[in-house]
């Protein structure tokens, strides 16, 4: 395993200094309460305003409506988005992974269908991988298809489906085969299921920190017509690994909790400061650097056409630790008695980054599954 | 314009890598480093180092030195970490090398030593008017200070740059946690003869000394933690317990994926430093990439050792080189708690809108 330093050209550094300049005329300081990373408000108007300046969909195809940029561009926008706490609840996932994946797998139609409207930042996706009895372990998922006529008419209980309530289309993994015990990762495949659909029934489910942004999705008799089969009947399996692949080692790994050191500082005055103080943030300051770096490698290394992906879970496993860790070193420097309704914007969101604190090391694979994926690669 | 970091004279040619890794495997195994403990010195070694030029790295050929950039200098640190190579090649190069260069004084082909000048440090200079210099007191943990040929010292309130022969000094058996030398020095009224003083050019300061020290750590135990990892890669996959080899076990995977996360962005975090450092002022970089090897060491090791099981305390195994290392570096050329809140200090500067301009810029 290698990480080759690299940073950002001159060309990439004119695309973070634009986008600094539109968050900072987007978001002016103090007129929002910041978001912590991908946890984020769905605000369609944004999501839209973003896409007007080609931030969204920016790796897809020109010809589908996207920018033809690179995954470091797409990288520089997605770190400043997430470190300035932006509301990019309603396009993160289309943008990540539901656009990428079928700009590699869709079909014609469906690119056509599908890319321009998440280019514009017009369509939100969720993603349909977990089961009530399905989590780490996804071969064992049992949502049925079966083909009927022009179609797969679907049943079964999707889990933890991020705002599904709000979103458009959801990108179910399922089985158009029956389950062979041998080969349980055969006969599976991914449709693309329209969240307004006849017998597609969301219910929310409440979270520690109050928020109803996780639901289930039950699905009972829902038709969904061959045209929107992702990619091939029976692929649903690699497909849908390869997908998991744009879910980690980017920015929303480690940037999660920025937005809450940064609120310290900001609520840190000169006689404030103690050793204490100058000790923690050093510690966290070299790690958020390092994790960057990191990072930002992985970015270079999809753009040469490698595969990083043993170093993407390397970094995910080490960079949602340090998110959680980082609770805990501003812990330490705090003497409130932490209250969601305080005036004070730090304090409010080291509330908001305890309560939501457990999910940074168990969404987009399980620090333990990542630790296997990665100590596999090692071995190599 | 700044020459991109992955621009040829910043960046590290491979060859000098492959080849550096070559000869080190060859002429540092773990008889030599274990031999250099009892007797101080490792002669193979550093003999090896002198004739490829790696003890002069990053000194220009036209004042005697081997040539190659700053970069250049650090990747064969780093490699001579992975080997635990026994010599003084930091304090040559990257400290003593640079510091008579900067001042204008002949440089030797042998080692040279550069104090990290600890508080407990007594030494007093006194100038003399036909240019020489009485030395009187002590200078603490000074690595090898008794092969030393120069003991280099830069004096920040007078600029100065004194070469001490070995001659005038006496030295006290000391050593870090890894069996290195570390010295105490015994100045008695030593008389040093004016030739042996430069004034330092202006990039010398005791600033940018102790970065380099830091550097030369950083750049060290990178090497270092990879090799452990290596090791440690290697034993738990040979071992076998229950019928398998132990690194099969998810409670050691976890020891193997830590300890590769923390070679991995340590490796990294020492490369960014020296390529910065080789185009121009690195002070973030290298404080935030010696917080990082300081963490890294301490957990690191706990890893390694534990995935080692009983083999890795004894002397036999070669684990110990590394980690003793590991834990004596930390605390070379300034605290690990100097350097984090050195770096707080920076982050606590920048304010809280600066915070991640300065992460992504490192300007500070």
């Amino acid at each position: 395993m290698r990480f080759e330093p690299t940073e950002l050209t001159d060309t990439e550094l004119d695309l973070q200094a634009d986008v600094r300049e539109f968050l900072v005329k987007a978001l002016p300081r103090g007129s929002y309460q910041p978001a912590l990373g991908m946890d984020a408000e769905a605000d369609h108007a944004f999501s839209r305003a973003l896409a007007a300046r080609g931030w969204v969909g920016m790796a897809l195809p020109k010809k589908y409506g996207g920018h033809d940029r690179s995954s470091v561009d797409r990288f520089i926008v997605a770190e400043e988005l997430l470190r300035s706490g932006a509301p990019i609840g309603y396009h993160w996932v289309a943008d990540r992974q539901s656009g990428p994946i079928i700009n590699r797998f869709g079909t014609e139609a469906q690119k056509e269908r599908f890319l321009p409207a998440i280019c514009r930042g017009e369509l939100g996706f969720s993603i349909g991988m977990s089961e009530p009895d399905s989590g780490s372990d996804l071969a064992s998922l049992s949502m049925r298809a079966i083909k009927a006529d022009g179609g797969w008419i679907l049943n079964g209980t999707k889990t933890w489906t991020t705002r599904a309530h709000d979103n458009d289309w959801l990108i179910c993994l399922c089985r158009t085969s029956p389950r062979d015990e041998g080969n349980p990762r055969d006969g599976m495949s991914q449709l693309l299921v329209d969240l307004e659909s006849p017998g597609l029934q969301v219910n929310g489910i409440p979270i520690l920190d109050g928020t109803t942004d996780f639901n289930e999705v039950v699905m009972n008799e829902v038709f969904v017509p061959d045209v929107l089969v992702l990619g091939e009947v029976g692929a649903g399996w690699i497909q849908n690994t390869s997908e998991l692949g744009y879910e980690r080692g980017g920015p929303d790994r480690w940037l999660s909790t920025f937005g809450v050191v940064e609120a310290f500082l900001a609520s840190l005055s000169q006689d404030q400061l103690t050793d204490d103080i100058r000790h923690t943030l050093g510690r966290l300051v070299a790690r958020f650097w390092g994790l960057r770096n990191l990072s930002l490698t992985v970015a270079r290394m999809i753009d040469s056409g490698d595969a990083p992906s043993v170093e993407s879970a390397l970094v995910k496993e080490m960079a949602t630790r340090f998110e959680q860790d980082t609770i805990t070193a501003l812990l330490e420097l705090t003497d409130f008695e932490p209250s969601p309704e305080s005036s004070d914007l730090f304090e409010r969101l080291f509330v908001r980054a305890t309560l939501t604190g457990p999910a940074f090391t168990i969404r987009g694979g399980t620090t333990e599954i990542l630790r296997s994926v990665a100590a596999k690669g090692l071995r190599r | 314009m700044t020459r991109p970091i992955n621009s040829p004279d910043v960046r590290v040619d491979p060859v000098l890598t492959e080849a550096t890794t070559r000869l080190f495997a060859e002429i540092c195994d773990y008889a030599t480093v274990q031999a250099a403990e009892s007797d101080g010195w490792a002669p193979t070694v550093w003999d090896a180092a002198v004739e490829h030029g790696f003890t002069t790295a990053s000194i220009s050929e036209s004042v005697g030195g081997g040539g190659g950039s700053l970069a250049d200098a650090c990747e064969i640190l780093r490699i001579a970490g992975a080997h635990a190579a026994p010599i003084p090649l930091a304090e040559t190069a990257l400290l003593g090398g640079w510091l008579l260069v900067g001042a204008g004084l002949p440089l030797p082909i042998e080692p040279l030593t550069v104090p990290p000048r600890r508080p407990e440090d007594s030494l007093e200079i006194a100038y003399s008017e036909d240019g020489s210099a009485l030395l009187s007191g002590q200078l603490h943990r000074v690595p090898w200070a008794g092969r030393a040929h120069q003991l280099v010292l830069f004096d920040a309130s007078t600029r100065w740059v004194l070469a001490v022969p070995r001659a005038s000094y006496e030295t006290q058996w000391a050593t870090n946690m890894a069996g290195e030398p570390r010295e105490t020095v015994i100045f008695k009224n030593a008389r040093i003869n004016a030739d042996a003083l430069g004034k330092a050019k202006p990039d010398i300061t005791t600033e940018s000394l102790r970065e380099r020290g830091a550097l030369s750590r950083t750049m060290l135990m990178a090497g270092a933690l990879e090799a452990m990892l290596d090791l440690t890669l290697e034993y738990t996959e040979g071992r076998k317990q229950f019928g398998r080899s132990v690194s099969r076990f998810q409670a050691v995977q976890q020891h193997l994926v830590w300890s590769a996360q923390d070679a991995a962005i340590v490796r990294m975090a020492a490369e960014v430093a020296a390529r910065q450092a080789t185009r121009g002022a690195a002070r973030f970089e290298i404080a935030a990439a010696r917080v990082l090897a300081n963490e890294c060491a301490t957990t690191a090791t706990r890893q390694c050792h534990q995935a080692h099981g009983a083999m890795g305390i004894t002397q036999e195994h070669a684990l110990h080189h590394l980690s003793r290392r590991l834990w004596s570096w930390r605390s070379e050329w300034a605290s690990p708690t100097e350097w984090s809140e050195q770096l707080g200090a920076f982050a606590y500067d920048a304010g809280a809108e600066g915070l991640y301009p300065l992460i992504t810029s490192g300007n500070c």
